[in-house]
C-alpha cells in the first residue's frame, strides 16, 4: 500500500486543530444572526388592556360566581385595585376575599401586592335566584414589566346561575380572544 | 484502536450550533421585549399643538405657544409609576437645556389636586397640564394605540414630529434628541 503523502492520522489531527476555530465561527455568526433575526420576528406591540388582563367569569352555584383574571405573561396587576361588583344580585358585603399578592417594594407607592398569571376569586352573591343572569364587573389596574401602566380598566362578564345543585357553568370570557391571521 | 465514526460528532456539533443559534434568537427576542414599543404615530404635530388645556391653577394653555421650540409632550399619570421614574430626568433637562429652547410638557391623565402634589415633590419645572381620561383619547389619536403611559412626543422646532414613544425615554435618546435638534 502506497504511503499516502499526508498520513491519515496527522491530517486527523489538523482537522481537530482547525474545528474549534471552525467552530467558534460558526457559534459566533449564529449569535450574530440570532440576534439580527429576534428583534425582527419579535416586532409584537403591547397588548391592549383586556388582551393583557383576560377577564371572565363562570357560575359556581345558585349563590356563587367565580372570576378569574389570566395576566399575560410579562405584565401585572395590582391587587388593592381589584374591585368587583354585579347585578342584579350584589355580591354579598364584606364577602370577597383577594388571594395575597406577590409583594413587590415600588419605590413610588411602597409596599405593593402584584397578581401575575392568574387570579381567582369567588364573589357569593346577595338574593340570588337559580337560573338567573347576573353580570359581574371588574374594575382592575395593571402594568407592563416594558415600563408602561394602563389606566383603570373596567371588564364584565354575565353569566346565568344553575339552578339549585346543578353544576358549575362554563367560563365565559368579557373579551372572547379575536383571530388575528396578519398581526 | 478504532476510531469512532465521525458522523456522531458531527451531529454533536452542528446540534450544538442549533442550540446556540435557538439560544440567540430568544436572546434577541427577549432583548426586544424589553425595549418600549417605538409606537407609530403621525408625523403631522398640527393637532398636537391646536390642544388646550388647563394647567394646575386651572388656566387654559395652548400647546402652540410652545411652537418653534423642541418640544417634548409627555403624557403621564401619578398613578403610573415608570411615569414617576422617569420624569426626574426631564425636571434636569428642563434645567440644563430650557435655555437654549428644550421645552417639556406634561399632561397628565389625572385629577389636579395628585398632579400639584407630585409636581411638588419632585419640583416640577414644567408645565403640568391636566388632561383627565380624555388626555388618554388624544393620545391614541397620536400613536398610543392600546393607550398604556408614559407616552411622549418630541416635535422639533420646524413642527416635526422627531419621536413617538410609548414606554420611559431612555436617557441615551434624550441626549441625542438635544444633539440633534437643539
Amino acid at each position: 500500500m502506497p504511503k499516502p503523502a499526508f498520513p491519515e492520522s496527522l491530517r486527523r489531527v489538523a482537522r481537530r486543530a482547525r474545528a474549534p476555530v471552525a467552530s467558534a465561527r460558526a457559534l459566533v455568526g449564529a449569535l450574530i444572526l440570532g440576534l439580527q433575526i429576534g428583534p425582527v420576528l419579535a416586532q409584537v406591540k403591547l397588548l391592549p388592556p383586556e388582551e393583557a388582563f383576560r377577564f371572565s367569569a363562570r357560575s359556581l352555584d345558585a349563590r356563587t360566581v367565580e372570576a378569574t383574571f389570566a395576566v399575560a405573561d410579562g405584565y401585572y396587576l395590582y391587587r388593592e385595585k381589584l374591585r368587583f361588583s354585579s347585578t342584579p344580585a350584589a355580591i354579598a358585603a364584606g364577602s370577597v376575599v383577594l388571594p395575597p399578592g406577590k409583594v413587590k417594594e415600588d419605590q413610588f407607592f411602597g409596599k405593593v401586592e402584584t397578581y401575575r398569571d392568574r387570579v381567582v376569586v369567588r364573589l357569593p352573591l346577595d338574593n340570588a335566584t337559580a337560573g338567573q343572569a347576573v353580570t359581574v364587573r371588574a374594575d382592575s389596574q395593571g402594568c407592563a414589566d416594558v415600563g408602561v401602566c394602563y389606566p383603570p380598566n373596567v371588564q364584565s362578564v354575565t353569566v346565568t346561575l344553575p339552578v339549585s345543585g346543578g353544576p358549575p357553568g362554563p367560563l365565559i370570557d368579557a373579551n372572547p380572544p379575536k383571530r388575528r391571521w396578519f398581526n | 484502536m478504532a476510531e469512532p465514526s465521525p458522523r456522531p460528532a458531527a451531529r454533536a456539533r452542528w446540534l450544538a450550533y442549533a442550540i446556540v443559534a435557538a439560544a440567540a434568537l430568544a436572546l434577541g427576542l427577549y432583548a426586544f421585549h424589553l425595549l418600549p414599543d417605538p409606537a407609530p404615530g403621525s408625523r403631522d404635530s398640527g393637532p398636537l399643538l391646536a390642544v388646550s388645556l388647563p394647567d394646575v391653577d386651572g388656566q387654559l394653555q395652548s400647546l402652540s405657544q410652545w411652537r418653534g421650540r423642541l418640544l417634548v409632550v409627555n403624557f403621564w399619570a401619578t398613578w403610573c409609576s415608570p411615569c414617576r421614574e422617569e420624569m426626574p430626568m426631564f425636571v434636569r433637562a428642563q434645567a440644563t437645556h430650557g435655555a437654549k429652547g428644550l421645552q417639556f410638557v406634561g399632561i397628565a391623565v389625572d385629577d389636579a389636586a395628585k398632579v400639584r402634589q407630585f409636581a411638588k415633590e419632585i419640583g416640577l419645572n414644567y408645565p403640568a397640564l391636566i388632561g383627565g381620561y380624555g388626555a388618554m383619547e388624544l393620545s391614541r389619536t397620536l400613536g398610543n394605540s392600546v393607550m398604556a403611559l408614559p407616552f411622549t412626543i418630541v416635535i422639533d422646532g420646524k413642527g416635526n414630529v422627531v419621536l413617538t414613544q410609548l414606554g420611559p425615554v431612555r436617557p441615551a435618546q434624550l441626549e441625542r434628541l438635544v444633539a440633534d435638534f437643539l
